[in-house]
């Protein structure tokens, strides 16, 4: 009896958070809206910027799903491979651009730019299996937790030594300046591009995994890798497989984050990669429509969210609170729907 | 054939070697530590940290021969492996002096090619790199060789006058204060040791190694011998010295090291609560600094005149009200989330710590906490700024003044933490970490062992939080960000899950040796990155493990040791370290 009464004095907790959740979220929109702060444009230019950094999250999320699909492991230096892409890709950009080549071939430039983060992503993310992971495939399961974060760590204080600790300015592109008018409706040209490059590579690799025989592979080996190995399936390249395509997405993230905001640096890995997990578990995790889905409503809330609750609500600087929406997204999902919006919950 | 594939897998073994050197190199370590002599006009830190990783492959590449081969094949061997880790620095060398890449890797500058290349120029350096990577690498096989009865002193010995060379700018201020300035002046020679005090510092360590295996056991004989009484008297004895010795450390260490040994303590603090978290019950709590940072606010809320309260309550009233405070966060926190699975809860108290220092440092709340300006004049510990000790005549201020207070609380949530350890609520954590269904099955409830384990962990974090602050005399929302929470994991992991030396000695390592080598703060996080990586990998119950955890572990990995790949990174950390 006693326990049962313990039992409900939680459940009273999670009740109380649930009411003041809702209650929140209706007075401050209502708040917001009847003091009319934001004209329709402004709302509209911020649900495109969140569509755009959206589309990022959801690159870098799928890397996070990916890996849990096949591992149930956080990849928690996955920020740090995305990371790790746009800076080393920084460098070509700037010789590229500092040539002019950037400029006078556009496509060609960034193709190259992109080639080399996502190669570079790449290889830090087979790397990171291959020495810190693989070897605790059947250890308890914090121990392959811990042993990421210390990766992540690891990973970005290196670049920090190697490539040093100052931010460096991404080269603008003459070509994406301005706006294109798309149905009426005024888009950034970088933040089209953005949408549309994340969009084609979610395509492909939605392509990749329900059409391939190594997508096949993937998906058996996600369900059960014991099985999958006696289908002749060969389970470590299969696993590798996974942590270079989380890699190539990331790295592809990693230069349209930098030509959304312009600068890189060494911490630019920690916020995006959590939020990008965030992301994964909003959209269910594990699974990949899902994390497209997260990424883009998780950008979307992060940019309308502060100054739909918090503005209205006469909260100062409602921006800077921006993270504050993003972690709360995170921490309420995890308590209220683990298994996220198109997840099934778990047994165990 | 078989000769072949061990000198192959000599040769992959150099190659990690070389990898490692170019990375300590590139990153900025070795340049780091170039100043700073071991021997003087010898041996500097920076070389020492070159010469590590061929020294090792050449023991580890003579080990794995060893098996298999003979004597002289596990020279060659070593030889092998050293001269082509040498010789891929060689190569990186040449590259960097022919080539300027030090727009991209910017630590690649002329001084550190003048370092690497001996000051001889890319040709000659490389030579003397590929020479010199051979002779550490048969070195290091010779080591394997040669029996434990020579190789243990002589390790020892390398290792006491690395020790003793970095104690240097502690131990000769210290030295000279206490009127034994010759004693400094024998045995330092500009910032490093001299040649011959170096010779006599290995001397004594090799000796006193050779010596002690003997006299343990005697002593564990003459102790075995002795009745209980006597070996309570002992107990008790060395007791009473460790507290009369841990009472007068500051007064010996000066006001410079107490400041390292408040940090020390600081984060012992913090270790023995985020322990009870992590180690008794399982639960990864990566967002510990929430805790830490509520209870330096709380305490700066309540101590300080010119916070929104104004209340300016003394220190020690204020105390059991941040306490209680921080326990019922740890409730608040801890109930909604603790029935998720454990990797889920780590990253849900991720999200709370960032919860936490983002509404800290918050305009929207800056009435309260006071944004980015975060509050000033908290109260000192004794409302006093400096103390006098009556017989001793000791006149305490600053960190002399918080370290007994420290002391104080560390020695009490030892004393908690090691007595909940094997009571009924620290056997139910053990069960529940290890199974929580089997756990739950028997009758414990886990939802309140868990809460339990949460609260008195918050409650450990803000007792260091309110020390903190009333030490700094001030809150600022800048120190509490997520590299804490990571830097006690890292202690409480180093140390090894659940043993309370094991955080003291994981303090002890990762924060105080950093205060001690300056050039390391740099690096600080990097090494803690590479800590976490390699004890999971090669040793995840710690440094000194707690025996039910160590059984834990090593029974439900199969081999957490299994596949080559490892090599490389661990002896990483070991250099840089």
């Amino acid at each position: 009896m006693a326990r049962a009464g313990r039992l409900s004095l939680v459940e009273i907790i999670l009740w109380g958070l649930r009411i003041a959740v809702v209650i929140g979220v209706v007075a401050g929109t209502w708040a917001t809206l009847s003091a009319g702060r934001l004209e329709g444009d402004q709302w509209r230019t911020l649900v495109i910027l969140g569509i755009a950094q959206g589309s990022v999250y959801a690159l870098i999320a799928l890397g996070y799903t990916l890996v849990y699909g096949v591992l149930l492991m956080i990849n928690f230096a996955h920020g740090d491979v995305f990371m790790f892409g746009a800076m080393t890709a920084f460098f070509v950009a700037d010789a590229l651009a500092g040539g002019g080549f950037l400029n006078a071939n556009p496509f060609l430039g960034l193709a190259v730019v992109l080639l080399v983060a996502m190669l570079s992503s790449t290889l830090v993310a087979v790397l990171l299996e291959r020495i810190a992971y693989r070897p605790l495939r059947r250890a308890p399961r914090l121990v392959p937790l811990i042993t990421a974060v210390g990766a992540s760590l690891f990973i970005s204080n290196s670049v920090r030594g190697l490539y040093g600790e100052q931010v460096k300015a991404y080269p603008r592109l003459d070509i994406l300046e301005g706006s294109l008018d798309i149905l009426g409706i005024p888009i950034l040209k970088t933040q089209a591009m953005v949408i549309v490059s994340a969009v084609v590579l979610m395509l492909i690799l939605y392509w990749f995994v329900e059409r391939t025989r190594t997508g096949r592979a993937m998906r058996a080996v996600s369900e059960d890798k014991d099985t999958a190995a006696l289908m002749g399936i060969n389970v470590d390249r299969t696993i590798t497989t996974t942590f270079a395509i989380g890699g190539l997405l990331a790295g592809a993230a990693g230069v349209l984050y930098a030509l959304v905001f312009g600068q890189v640096h060494w911490f630019m890995g920690f916020l995006p990669g959590i939020k990008a997990f965030t992301a994964a578990v909003l959209g269910g995790i594990g699974n990949i429509v899902g994390a497209m889905l997260g990424g883009l409503s998780l950008g979307v809330l992060e940019q309308v969210g502060p100054n739909l609750l918090l503005s209205g609500a006469g909260v100062p600087s409602p921006n800077q609170l921006r993270d504050v929406v993003a972690f709360s997204v995170l921490v309420l999902v995890l308590i209220f729907r683990p298994y996220g919006i198109l997840g099934r919950p778990e047994t165990r | 054939m078989r000769q072949a594939s061990h000198l192959r897998g000599a040769a992959i073994l150099g190659l990690w070697a070389g990898a490692l050197m170019l990375y300590l190199s590139t990153v900025g370590i070795v340049l780091a530590f170039a100043e700073r002599n071991t021997v003087t006009g010898v041996l500097t830190l920076g070389r020492v940290m070159l010469a590590v990783p061929p020294l090792a492959v050449g023991y580890v590449a003579a080990r794995r021969i060893h098996a298999v081969g003979g004597p002289g094949s596990r020279l060659i061997g070593g030889t092998l492996a050293g001269a082509v880790g040498g010789g891929l620095l060689a190569i990186g060398l040449i590259i960097a002096s022919a080539v300027d890449i030090r727009e991209i890797l910017v630590r690649v500058s002329s001084g550190l090619i003048d370092f690497v290349g001996f000051g001889q120029g890319a040709a000659i350096g490389a030579f003397l790199n590929i020479a010199f990577g051979a002779v550490l690498g048969l070195t290091g096989a010779a080591l394997h060789a040669a029996p434990p009865r020579f190789r243990r002193p002589i390790v020892a010995g390398a290792l006491g006058v690395v020790v003793m060379s970095m104690l240097e700018p502690f131990l000769r201020p210290r030295l000279q204060e206490f009127e034994l300035g010759f004693l400094s002046r024998l045995l330092y020679e500009s910032r490093g040791l001299s040649i011959a005090s170096a010779l006599v510092v290995f001397g004594i360590v090799a000796g006193a190694v050779v010596a002690w295996r003997p006299t343990r056991a005697t002593v564990r004989r003459r102790l075995g011998a002795a009745g209980p009484e006597a070996q309570s008297t002992v107990r008790w004895a060395s007791i009473l010295v460790l507290i009369l010795l841990l009472l007068s450390l500051p007064q010996l260490a000066g006001p410079l090291l107490s400041q390292v040994l408040v940090l020390v303590g600081l984060y012992v603090l913090l270790g023995l609560g985020l322990n009870i978290v992590v180690g008794y019950a399982g639960l990864l709590d990566l967002g510990y600094v929430a805790f830490y940072a509520v209870g330096s606010y709380l305490t700066a809320l309540l101590t300080s005149p010119t916070s929104s309260l104004g209340w300016a309550l003394p220190f020690w009233v204020a105390l059991p009200i941040v306490v209680v405070g921080a326990a019922a966060t740890g409730l608040f926190i801890g109930a909604p989330v603790l029935r998720l699975r454990g990797d889920y809860l780590a990253i849900v108290t991720l999200g709370f710590g960032e919860i936490a220092r983002i509404l800290f440092l918050s305009d929207a709340l800056k009435p309260w906490f006071g944004g980015t300006q975060g509050i000033l004049s908290v109260a000192p510990i004794f409302g006093v700024s400096a103390v006098d000790v009556p017989l001793l005549g000791w006149r305490l201020t600053g960190p002399t003044l918080t370290y007994y207070p420290l002391l104080l609380f560390c020695i009490v949530a030892a004393f908690v933490a090691s007595r909940l350890k094997y009571s009924r609520t620290g056997r139910a954590w053990n069960a529940m970490r290890e199974d929580e269904d089997v756990a739950e099955a028997t009758g414990i409830s886990t939802v309140n062992y868990k809460l339990l384990a949460f609260a008195l962990g918050a409650s450990v974090g803000c007792l260091g939080g309110a020390v903190f602050s009333t030490h700094l005399q001030s809150v600022f929302p800048g120190s509490f960000n997520i590299l804490v929470s990571i830097t006690v994991l890292a202690i409480v992991i180093l140390g090894g899950m659940g043993s309370i030396p094991g955080v003291v000695v994981g303090a002890l390592a990762l924060i105080g040796l950093p205060e001690l080598l300056r050039e390391f703060a740099e690096f600080k996080l990097l090494v803690y990155g590479a800590v976490l990586v390699i004890m999971m990998l090669l040793r995840p119950e710690g440094l000194i493990p707690d025996y039910v955890r160590r059984r834990e572990l090593h029974d439900e990995g199969t081999d957490p040791i299994a596949g080559t790949g490892a090599v490389g990174l661990p002896a990483g950390g070991g250099g840089a370290s």
